[in-house]
C-alpha cells in the first residue's frame, strides 16, 4: 500500500471512530442530564406534597439542586445541542425560586410541569429513532 | 464575534484537510456523487459559522457522514465497474461515422447547440471533422477527429526527435528552490555560477529560472526580457 493509501485508510478509520465517539457521548450525556432533570422534578413534587406545600426548606434545597446540577450540565449540552433549544428549560428551573421566594403555588407547578414536558420532548427528538430520522 | 472567527477556523481547517483526504479534483472533473458531496458540504459548513447557537458539531457530524459516506462509494466503484456506471454513468457516443445520435442527445437531455459548443471548445468547428464524440461521465466532451481532419504528429512525419524533456524551476521569484535543485542535480554554486555568466548579480532580482536535462537554461530577470544560456549538461536530471 502507498503512502497515500495508508494516510486515507488511516484517516478513514479515524473519522468513523470521531464519530461513533460524538455518537455515544451525545446519546449518554443528553440521557443523563434529562435523567436527572427529571429525576428532580419528581422528588420536589413529592417533597411539596409530604410538606404540603412549597414554602419549606426541603423543596428550596432541592430546587437549589436541580439548578446547581443544571447548569453544571448545561455547558456541556451547548457542544451537542442547540443552544436555543435548551435554553427554555434553564429559564424555568430558574423561575422555580422566584415562586418559592413569592410563594406562588400555581406558577410553581406549571413551571415544574413546563420542565418536566420539555425533558419529555428532549427524550422523544434527541433519541435516534425512526420518527426522527424522518 | 470571536467565537465566529474560531469558528470559522476551525471549519475552514477541518473542510481543507477532508479535502485533501478526499483528493484533488478540478470542479469540471468531478462525477456527479462528487459534485453533490461539494455542495452539500458547502452548505454544511457555514451553518454553525452564521449560527452561533447551533453547536459547532452540528457542522462538523454530517460534513464527516459524508466524507465516510464518499469513501465508501469511492472504494465500491473501485472495485465493482457495475456500480462505478449506476454511480457515475457511462461514457456516451454523441456523435459517430453517421453523424450527431439525436436519441444520445436526448438520453443525455442535452441539445446539438451543447454539442456544437462542447466541440468547439474542442477546436473543431464541424461534424464533418468528426469521427466520434463522446460525452464522458464528468460532463467533458472528448473528441476523435477524421484522420484527413487530425493534426499531423511527428510520428506521421516519420521525424525522429529527441525525448521531451521537463524543465525544472531552480530559482522561483528571487528564492532558489533547494528541493528542486537536488532533482536537477545541481547545487547552489552552479546557480551563481550561471546567474553570473548571464550578468545577474544576485538571485533577487531573478523571476525565474529553469533547466533542463539537456542543459538548457530559461532565464529572466524582473522587468526584463527573458535570456536562454546553455549549460554542460549537469548529470542527470531526473524525471
Amino acid at each position: 500500500m502507498t503512502k497515500v493509501g495508508i494516510f486515507k485508510l488511516v484517516s478513514f478509520l479515524a473519522i468513523i471512530a470521531v464519530l461513533i465517539v460524538i455518537c455515544v457521548v451525545e446519546d449518554r450525556l443528553v440521557a443523563d442530564s434529562l435523567m436527572q432533570v427529571k429525576d428532580y422534578c419528581y422528588r420536589i413534587e413529592m417533597a411539596s406534597e409530604e410538606q404540603g406545600g412549597i414554602a419549606s426548606g426541603e423543596v428550596a434545597s432541592l430546587v437549589d439542586n436541580l439548578e446547581t446540577s443544571w447548569k453544571k450540565n448545561e455547558g456541556k449540552l451547548c457542544f451537542m445541542v442547540n443552544h436555543k433549544s435548551i435554553e427554555q428549560l434553564g429559564v424555568e428551573i430558574v423561575r422555580l425560586k422566584t415562586y418559592i421566594d413569592e410563594e406562588e403555588e400555581i406558577e410553581f407547578f406549571t413551571s415544574l410541569e413546563i420542565i418536566k414536558s420539555y425533558v419529555e420532548s428532549f427524550q422523544h427528538f434527541m433519541g435516534a429513532s425512526f420518527h426522527n430520522i424522518l | 464575534m470571536l467565537t465566529i472567527v474560531v469558528r470559522a477556523i476551525i471549519i475552514y481547517l477541518l473542510v481543507l484537510f477532508l479535502y485533501r483526504v478526499m483528493g484533488k479534483r478540478q470542479l469540471g472533473e468531478m462525477q456527479p456523487f462528487e459534485l453533490v458531496l461539494t455542495l452539500i458540504i458547502a452548505d454544511l459548513a457555514t451553518i454553525p459559522m452564521a449560527e452561533v447557537s447551533v453547536p459547532v458539531l452540528h457542522g462538523i457530524v454530517p460534513v464527516l457522514t459524508l466524507v465516510v459516506l464518499h469513501f465508501i462509494l469511492t472504494y465500491l466503484s473501485s472495485v465493482s465497474n457495475k456500480f462505478a456506471s449506476f454511480l457515475s454513468g457511462k461514457p456516451v457516443i454523441v456523435i459517430n461515422p453517421d453523424g450527431i445520435d439525436a436519441k444520445a442527445l436526448k438520453n443525455l437531455n442535452i441539445s446539438v447547440d451543447d454539442v456544437f459548443e462542447a466541440i468547439r471548445g474542442c477546436g473543431y468547428f464541424s461534424v464533418e471533422q468528426i469521427q466520434y464524440a463522446i460525452m464522458e461521465t464528468n460532463g467533458k466532451m472528448s473528441v476523435l477527429p477524421k484522420s484527413n481532419f487530425a493534426p499531423v504528429t511527428v510520428q506521421d512525419m516519420k521525424l525522429k526527435v529527441e525525448k521531451s524533456v521537463i524543465p525544472i524551476n531552480v530559482v522561483n521569484e528571487g528564492k532558489i528552490l533547494k528541493d528542486n535543485l537536488e532533482i536537477a542535480k545541481i547545487d547552489e554554486a552552479k546557480v551563481m555560477e550561471l546567474l553570473n555568466k548571464a550578468k545577474v548579480k544576485k538571485v533577487k532580482d531573478v523571476l525565474l529560472m529553469t533547466i533542463d536535462k539537456q542543459g538548457s537554461v530559461y532565464l529572466q530577470q524582473y522587468g526584463q526580457k527573458y535570456q536562454t544560456l546553455q549549460t554542460e549538461v549537469l548529470g542527470k536530471v531526473k524525471e
